[in-house]
């Protein structure tokens, strides 16, 4: 960038690595590492799953390396081929791909199962970041944000085809920080996802009131939000009523001599209307087992052993681990069956209960230090597409994260989202593995002189 | 920068703020659960992991004077059944079959115990108390289906059986308000108490802490391995007064009876020990335990909780004559050699009094209208101590007022006389009313127990002893036992002289008049007869009686009721006979007499039909 940075070259490319990164990473694979030993000890297929893990961890690590060696540019020139292989994978998913538990998510191949839809959201991160560098000077355009989620649209509707709900909500986040970071305007951003948004609470409100209020006459609130779901008179009433909210925002605007364009209250019964509309859609669409989700989130301890008995035995597993925590191999919640997914999407409540606080906050600080360090590869990065891709990553990171720790402890509902690098999975470290090579990529030849 | 200038870097910024928050947010939420909360979260994957199976632990026995328990604990097997969490009907059907046919029960009643189970993760007690048998069967299938298991636990164990029923009680369910009230103090729902007698009375002493296996099971319910295993405590031991040979007596010689109903009771005079106390019918205490519901409904449906010796009251009938001689002895308005023409009858105030003998008894003194319990005899007598004196005297020997002896549902018994009339508003009080009274009818009712007191009394020349049925309690915890001493409720004032003729007469009673039945070769035994008229049936029989060794004061006081059992010269002195001898630790001479037949009921009192033994002159 600047002479400044130039002159602290160092020869070579190691020199140029951010050690900090990569420490952090390897130790997130150790602690996932441990914490699988230990989860997967009482699963029939023991061997198998440490088989699998390490050959799985061999490739990454190479895949990791390769990745570093290449310049990430190579992503952008060949952006087209990009978004192609995403829009590929998934849809060979949904033709070639292996049904289990009720989606069509996995192809096996060479006797390696896979999970695309992970790759897919690094490739379509990486298509919308040369995307958004391309329309860098259009960025204030309304047609930059829709056009943006026109490109992304085609592999989530795929994603959600499969149906795998959590991992088409993870592609979000990342679309989301990208735009943001690339400058977008701020109104048009918060319109359309919050449109979005809406668009997803509006089935969520309709299924809290379905499980607190299953019996509501249609004169209590309830029942009237229920009836608006039925696509009648109710729902016209519903519009009727953000029209005249935009309305009354508009007189309290002009009372208060506040100066805001007219399109602004225009939008509000607009927006309001379309997400209420998009939401019943989605709220007819939404399967038993993802209202159950939401429903084990409301209320967990209406079932114990129904749908939130996964969330209270993750909490018990967390909590009961202490400072300390019970010792690998001897939690009792993960040991004797009771913590589900122990080594998969709850591997992280297996490392409460067994590591204790320190082992959770050791994994936490070690994705607070990977974050900031992929932050900072996007401060430092040589080129808007670098740092568009750092910023995606980091969001979409940011929100498994929150997605997957929130679940154990009981903060977000469950949504089946695994902790990258921690949880066992063999395609998801690799596509973890290699999208971070990437952003060590990045920051490597953040001096453009490689 | 390859295209569209600067990058807008403060957005990154925001957006680093935002994740940071985030982690800020679940760092703090962790911390919240990790370490401020981790108390109660450890409870509950406890809760979770460990499954608890209680053992009933042993309670407190109860021992007699002399040491030999009465009540102690056997070991018992019960099978258990731990559910898993993933159990569907069809694998549960298979098990209640198996069960059903090991055990002889409803399969559909077990298949239902088995779904609770499930429902309510909790290990369940499909059967107790099973016999050794089949519990070797039943432990081959623990191999066979996961969950089932045995367990050894401590049972309730009478060994004596039909022993003293009324006064030891029996174990049984709680009902919901004691349930209720029991579960602060570590009750649980299938918990035993104690329901009646010493039992209820001794049940916080007597029961222990019980123990148990705490064992981990995994989320299937599967039996891993037992964490531990929490000892049970035993509970305190009561040594009671009771003789087992004494009450063993009387509880087979009440049951030999032409009715098999009644009550015995038997006091050391000395201090108010219970020596035995006996009431018929009986029941089982161990039938209320059985292996079979059905068994212990039926034991329920035909207990008689009715305690005859302490909650029934009957006319005293001749039983209460030495009182009345002792008052007109003491008093002085008569003197054992004061002869009364017995004609078989008296008229007083125009009504016709007969003696039982409708013949008469021709003349008679004090020895022989004791002796031959000449009614017209204690008419006479009775007028002249005047029914004040008599009530006074019969209230002093502590009759009409309760024993308050710490068991339930005692009765007080009725005394009336002159005063209680006046106490009670009735000012009136006729000469017939004191005949009535001289010979232990009309009003008069007593308790068993209350008989046996007044014996005792008479024994020891007027010493009132509260009765007393605990020796020592030995607290498991290694407290100081507890001992009670005895405690006197009073002491009849009588004449030194009057207090011989009356014991005279009494020793005469039974070695040549009424009471020869217990009559025994080198033992000092006094007692009287009683025929109680009673206005719903056959007479009651009645006998008291005290023995001595010869130069020793007298050690045990007997009252026998035999309800409905007529004469209690031949029906109950031999039930005192027993007791005396068992007490004394002597054979029976003159084993297995033939029962007499019973007598029809005469117009006051029948004649007493030819005794195998001791007939009157």
């Amino acid at each position: 960038m600047t002479m400044a940075r130039a002159v602290r070259v160092q020869s070579g490319l190691s020199g140029r690595v951010d050690w900090t990164y990569v420490a952090a990473v390897a130790g997130l694979i150790v602690a996932g590492s441990l914490a699988m030993l230990s989860a997967a000890s009482t699963t029939s297929m023991y061997s198998a799953i440490l088989q699998k893990h390490f050959i799985a961890l061999t490739l990454g690590v190479t895949l990791f390396t390769l990745t570093l060696a290449f310049n990430y540019q190579v992503f952008q020139d060949q952006s087209k081929f990009v978004y192609a292989l995403a829009i590929a994978i998934v849809g060979a998913t949904l033709v070639l791909g292996q049904i289990s538990r009720g989606q069509r998510s996995w192809i096996h191949l060479f006797g390696f199962s896979f999970q695309p839809a992970e790759m897919a959201r690094t490739l379509v991160i990486l298509a919308l970041a040369d995307f958004l560098d391309r329309r860098a000077r259009k960025i204030d355009d309304l047609s930059t944000i829709l056009t943006g989620l026109a490109l992304c649209a085609p592999v989530m509707i795929l994603v959600l085809k499969q149906p795998d709900f959590s991992t088409a909500l993870t592609f979000a986040p990342a679309i989301f920080g990208m735009m943001f970071a690339a400058g977008a305007n701020l109104f048009q951003l918060a319109a359309v996802f919050g449109f979005g948004g809406a668009a997803i609470s509006v089935p969520l409100i309709y299924t809290i009131c379905q499980v607190r209020f299953p019996l509501a006459s249609p004169t209590t609130l309830p029942g009237m939000i229920l009836a608006t779901s039925r696509m009648g008179w109710a729902t016209l009433a519903a519009v009727g009523v953000f029209c005249a909210l935009g309305f009354l925002a508009w007189k309290a605007a002009s009372w208060m001599r506040v100066q805001v364009k007219p399109i602004a209250f225009a939008a509000i019964p607009i927006l309001l209307s379309a997400a209420l509309l998009s939401g019943i859609v989605v709220h007819r669409q939404l399967k038993g087992y993802q209202r159950n989700r939401f429903v084990s989130w409301i209320a967990p301890q209406s079932d114990v052993q129904g749908a939130s008995y996964n969330v209270i035995q993750s909490q018990i597993a967390l909590g009961s681990g202490g400072m300390w925590g019970k010792g690998l191999f001897s939690g009792t919640q993960s040991q004797l069956g009771f913590l589900p997914e122990r080594h998969t999407d709850f591997v992280f409540a297996n490392i409460g209960e067994e590591m204790g606080f320190w082992g959770t906050s050791l994994i936490l600080g070690l994705y607070m230090i990977l974050l900031w360090r992929i932050v900072a590869a996007a401060r430092q990065a040589r080129d808007r597409y670098g740092y568009l891709v750092c910023a995606g990553l980091a969001s979409t990171l940011a929100f498994q994260l929150v997605l997957n720790v929130g679940m154990c402890v009981g903060l977000v509902p469950v949504a089946g989202v695994p902790l990258p690098l921690v949880s066992y999975g063999g395609s998801s470290l690799l596509v973890t593995l290699w999208t971070l090579g990437i952003v060590a990529n990045i920051y490597a030849r953040r001096y453009a002189l490689l | 920068m390859s295209r569209g200038g600067a990058v807008p870097q403060e957005r990154l910024e925001v957006l680093w703020y935002c994740i940071a928050a985030a982690g800020l947010v679940l760092g703090l939420r962790l911390a919240q659960m990790q370490l401020v909360q981790a108390e109660e979260w450890r409870l509950a994957a406890e809760r979770n992991r460990s499954q608890m199976i209680h053992q009933n632990a042993p309670r407190g026995r109860f021992y007699d004077r002399h040491g030999a328990a009465v009540a102690t604990n056997a070991p018992a097997f019960s099978l258990i059944f731990l559910p898993g969490k993933e159990r569907r009907r069809q694998d549960l059907k298979p098990l209640a079959d198996e069960l059903s046919r090991q055990l002889d029960r409803d399969p559909e009643k077990l298949l239902e115990s088995l779904e609770q189970a499930v429902r309510e993760e909790s290990a369940v007690r499909l059967a107790e108390n099973l016999p050794t048998q089949t519990m070797f069967r039943l432990s081959e299938l623990k191999t066979i289906y996961p969950g089932v298991d045995l367990i050894v636990e401590a049972r309730r164990y009478y060994p004596f059986g039909r022993f003293a029923s009324h006064l030891l009680g029996y174990m049984g369910k709680m009902n919901q308000r004691e349930w209720r009230r029991r579960k602060p103090l570590g009750y649980r729902v299938d918990s035993r108490t104690g329901r009646i007698g010493l039992e209820n009375i001794f049940e916080d002493e007597l029961r222990g802490r019980d123990g148990g296996l705490r064992m981990e099971v995994d989320a299937q319910g599967r039996l891993k391995r037992i964490l531990d295993k929490i000892p049970w405590e035993v509970g305190s031991n009561v040594h009671l007064t009771i003789d087992a040979a004494v009450q063993r007596a009387a509880d087979d010689g009440l049951r030999a009876t032409s009715t098999g109903r009644g009550a015995a009771v038997a006091i050391d005079p000395r201090n108010g020990d219970l020596l035995a106390m006996s009431s018929q019918p009986d029941f089982d205490p161990n039938a209320f335990l059985s292996t079979d519901p059905d068994e212990v409904k039926s034991t329920v449906r035909e207990l008689s909780e009715f305690n005859n010796a302490i909650s029934g009251a009957y006319p005293p009938g001749s039983t209460f004559k030495p009182i009345v001689g002792l008052a007109a002895l003491s008093e002085g308005r008569v003197a054992p050699d004061d002869s009364v023409f017995c004609p078989g009858h008296m008229t007083v105030g125009g009504r016709t009094f007969l003696c039982w003998d409708h013949k008469g008894h021709k003349t008679v003194s004090w020895l022989k209208g004791l002796a031959q319990s000449c009614d017209v005899y204690f008419y006479t007598i009775g007028l002249k101590a005047g029914g004040a004196a008599i009530e006074r005297y019969a209230r002093a020997f502590g009759l009409g007022i309760k024993t308050n002896i710490p068991l339930k549902n005692e009765k007080g018994g009725h005394l009336f006389g002159p005063e209680s009339r006046r106490k009670s508003g009735r000012n009136w009080w006729y000469d017939g009313d004191t005949l009535n009274l001289s010979i232990g009818q009309g009003e008069l009712t007593v308790t068993p127990l209350q008989m046996a007191i007044a014996t005792a009394a008479l024994a020891n020349r007027g010493s009132v002893w509260r009765p007393r049925y605990t020796q020592k309690i030995v607290y498991a915890d290694g407290s100081p036992d507890f001992v009670k001493g005895p405690e006197r409720l009073g002491i009849v004032e009588a004449k030194g002289a009057a207090w011989d003729e009356v014991q005279r007469a009494m020793e005469v009673v039974v070695s040549s008049g009424t009471g020869g039945a217990a009559r025994i070769p080198g033992l000092l035994v006094a007692g009287k007869t009683g025929t109680a008229q009673n206005p719903h049936g056959q007479d009651h029989a009645w006998f008291i009686a005290y023995a001595a060794k010869p130069g020793e004061p007298a050690s045990i006081a007997i009252a026998i009721l035999v309800e409905n059992g007529g004469h209690g010269g031949s029906v109950a002195a031999p039930v005192a006979r027993s007791m005396i001898l068992a007490h004394f630790g002597m054979t029976d001479p003159a084993a297995k007499r033939p029962n007499p037949p019973a007598v029809p009921a005469g117009a006051v009192s029948p004649l007493p039909p030819p005794l195998p033994l001791g007939r009157p002159r």
